[in-house]
């Protein structure tokens, strides 16, 4: 047997000597807890004695080690046994990579995250435009060419889309319409300018709400619905499969979901139009006083055919890029199921950003389009 | 009608292939062929590039550099017209089967008939009727790929692989996910195919029963030299002496008998 196993704390630091075993490790730590709290600049941690030890002591002294530096000391490890040091190192990076020394500073790596995220957008977009110019080169190819639509996909996706869409739709336009006339009448009424309330109602409903919560609603059911199917194909091999069969997997896959939105998204603009009016009528009776003839022949004064035209002609644009999108996220899973998830997140959130800024631009052309109305 | 190596004529030559993931350099300096009529495997431990391999032959990705002759012609990956036409003399089973969940076992058989043929409807799910009860699924053409077991759904991807009378046919681990019982019917079918059609077969895998069992000529891969480290017929491999991972590999488990023979 070796020697009697001795922690002693010196001016400059810590002496082990002798074979370390369970019993001692508590020592062992409040030792070097006590260190910890007083550091002085420079500790040293002489091994020279110490003997071959467990496992569990050599554990306890990488704790010790790591909890000096934290406290900031430098720390000078003497005669340490073969690999001891070199095993130390490679946990301190593997287990807190913040205790290695710092080469960097915390501005630095937020600047370096900042541009990380930058390039990995930008990585984003640009696969998203080439799989968007991609999928309409299928799409020309479909619809123009020789490529065969499948329209029996495309009516499901229509339903699913489109017709199930229905109601929701429906039931959220009526009540925006509806909040919309209550909060409007409610202050136009101030200034005695109540009749005013179905130009506020209709513009806003039909030229920017009603295409615009038209578009997130598919973009929240369908979009990410599209994402969903195509990455767990992905992910079960059916895209590889169909690829490798000669398939001409985006016009298979992807055309008839573009097909179907831009069949349903006017639609349900339109439709997002009507209740979202039926709901500003309503509320113009009950609250306002309104008859519906005069709040029917107030919007009929105000709202132009462009108008409603218009937005189903925005929501041509929205439903391109809410199943791109969807799709594009959908096609991008690489590994399990577990990445199919982020994917249909990835689809909305994307989707539905690029809709509001493709909005933004749309809009900015429309005020040099529309005639103006004199009130 | 078996051929042995060196008389048949090549049907795939790769050259100098090289690839990977990202950073990750996977596979370097690969140079093979793939002869007509032969039953090749591609073998080494898991995770030694096997996929990455078969899926640059499927053109599935395109390789860093290096070249894949089909008969002797580049497989083009820039535009799809080229590589489209090859691909429809080609059958591949997927390692899941891969089958479109949305269709019916019959529907996924006839899917590339309908769209490749000029058969009609009907005639084409006669086809993939017959081609199901070649694998032995008459009586399941009407489920869907998730009503029916694994190993029924690696056949029908196999009956689907093998609709449009392929040259050549790839497997990824046949047998990965199978009960010994139907891993072995699926390589007698592999043999049976092989010896009655004169298909092509190119087959990944690390099952040793398997390796024996069908191949005439075996490639083994690996992970440290990212390429290939030994070629010949299962039997050579086994008893060469030269590279011990080699013999590693082959030896890991006393094979019965000396294999199906
Ligand atoms: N999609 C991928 N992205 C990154 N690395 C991958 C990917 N697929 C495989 N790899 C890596 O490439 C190597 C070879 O993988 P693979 O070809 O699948 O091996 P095998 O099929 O022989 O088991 C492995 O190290 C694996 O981790
Ligand atoms: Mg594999």
């Amino acid at each position: 047997m070796g020697q009697r196993p001795s922690i002693t704390i010196g001016r400059a630091g810590l002496t082990i000597t002798g074979a370390l075993s369970l019993s001692e490790l508590e020592q062992l730590r409040d030792a070097f807890d006590s260190l910890a709290r007083e550091p002085s600049e420079e500790v040293t941690v002489d091994l020279e004695g110490m003997e071959a030890s467990m496992a569990s002591a050599e554990a306890a002294i990488y704790g010790g080690l790591r909890k000096l530096r934290q406290a900031g000391a430098r720390v000078m490890v003497r005669a340490a046994p073969d690999g001891f040091l070199e095993r130390f190192e490679k946990l301190e990076k593997e287990l807190c990579p913040e205790a290695r020394p710092r080469l960097r500073s915390r501005t630095f790596s937020w600047f370096e995250d900042v541009g990380d995220s930058v390039l990995e957008t930008s990585a984003t977009l640009r696969g998203l435009a080439a799989f968007g110019i991609n999928s309409l080169l299928s799409f020309a190819r479909v619809v123009f060419g020789p490529g065969k639509l499948r329209w029996k996909e495309a009516f499901y996706y229509m339903e699913q889309a489109g017709v199930k869409a229905v109601p929701i739709i429906s039931i959220l336009c009526w009540l925006l319409g509806t909040v919309l006339g209550y909060m409007s009448g409610f202050q136009l009424r101030d200034f005695g300018a109540e009749t005013f309330m179905p130009d506020l109602v209709g513009l806003s409903m039909v030229w920017e709400i009603s295409p615009l919560l038209a578009a997130v609603i598919v973009a929240g059911r369908s979009g990410s619905a599209f994402a969903a199917e195509l990455g767990t194909m992905k992910v079960r091999q059916e895209v590889d499969a169909l690829e490798v069969m000669g398939f001409d997997v985006k016009g298979y896959l992807v055309v008839p979901k573009v097909v179907a939105l831009l069949f349903v998204m006017p639609f349900l603009t339109l439709l997002a139009d009507l209740f979202a009016l039926l709901g500003g009528m309503l509320i113009g009776g009950w609250y306002l006083g309104m008859p519906p003839e005069i709040f029917v022949q107030r919007l009929a004064f105000v709202l132009l055919p462009i108008d409603f035209y218009w937005g189903m002609g925005k929501s041509l644009v929205y439903a391109v890029i809410v199943a791109t999108v969807g799709c594009f996220m959908g096609m991008r899973v690489r590994g399990g199921a577990a990445e199919v998830g982020r994917s249909t997140t990835s689809a909305v959130v994307v989707s539905i950003f690029l809709v509001i800024l493709a909005d933004a631009l749309i809009a900015i052309l429309f005020m040099y389009v529309r005639p103006a109305v004199t009130v | 009608m078996r051929s042995g190596p060196g008389g048949s004529p090549e049907l795939i030559r790769v050259r100098n292939l090289r690839g990977g993931y990202g950073k990750l350099l996977v596979l370097e300096n690969v140079s093979m062929e793939v002869l007509e009529g032969e039953i090749l495997l591609i073998v080494g431990r898991s995770g030694c590039g096997k996929t990455t391999l078969m899926n640059y032959l499927l053109g599935l990705a395109r390789p860093w550099a290096g070249q894949i002759l089909y008969r002797g012609s580049p497989l083009v990956f820039d535009g799809p017209s080229s590589l489209t036409a090859v691909r429809r003399r080609w059958g591949v089973l997927f390692q899941s089967g891969a089958l479109l969940a949305s269709l019916s076992l019959l529907e996924n058989v006839a899917l590339p008939l309908t769209e490749f043929t000029e058969l009609d409807a009907s005639e084409a799910d006669l086809v993939a009727m017959s081609k199901l009860a070649l694998v032995g699924l008459e009586e399941f053409a009407d489920s869907l790929p998730l009503e029916v077991s694994g190993g029924m759904q690696k056949r029908a991807g196999l009956a689907r692989a093998l609709a449009m009378d392929p040259d050549v046919l790839f497997f990824d681990e046949p047998s990965a996910g199978l009960d010994p019982v139907t891993s072995g019917e699926l390589d007698e079918l592999i043999r049976r195919l092989n010896g009655d059609l004169g298909t092509t077969m190119v087959i990944v895998t690390h099952e040793l029963a398997s390796i024996f069992a069908v191949s005439d000529r075996v490639i083994m891969l690996d992970a440290e030299e990212k390429g290939i480290i030994a070629e010949g017929t299962a039997h050579q491999l086994r008893d060469s002496t030269g590279d011990e991972r080699v013999s590693a590999f082959f030896n890991r488990r006393p094979v019965a008998g000396g294999a199906a023979r």
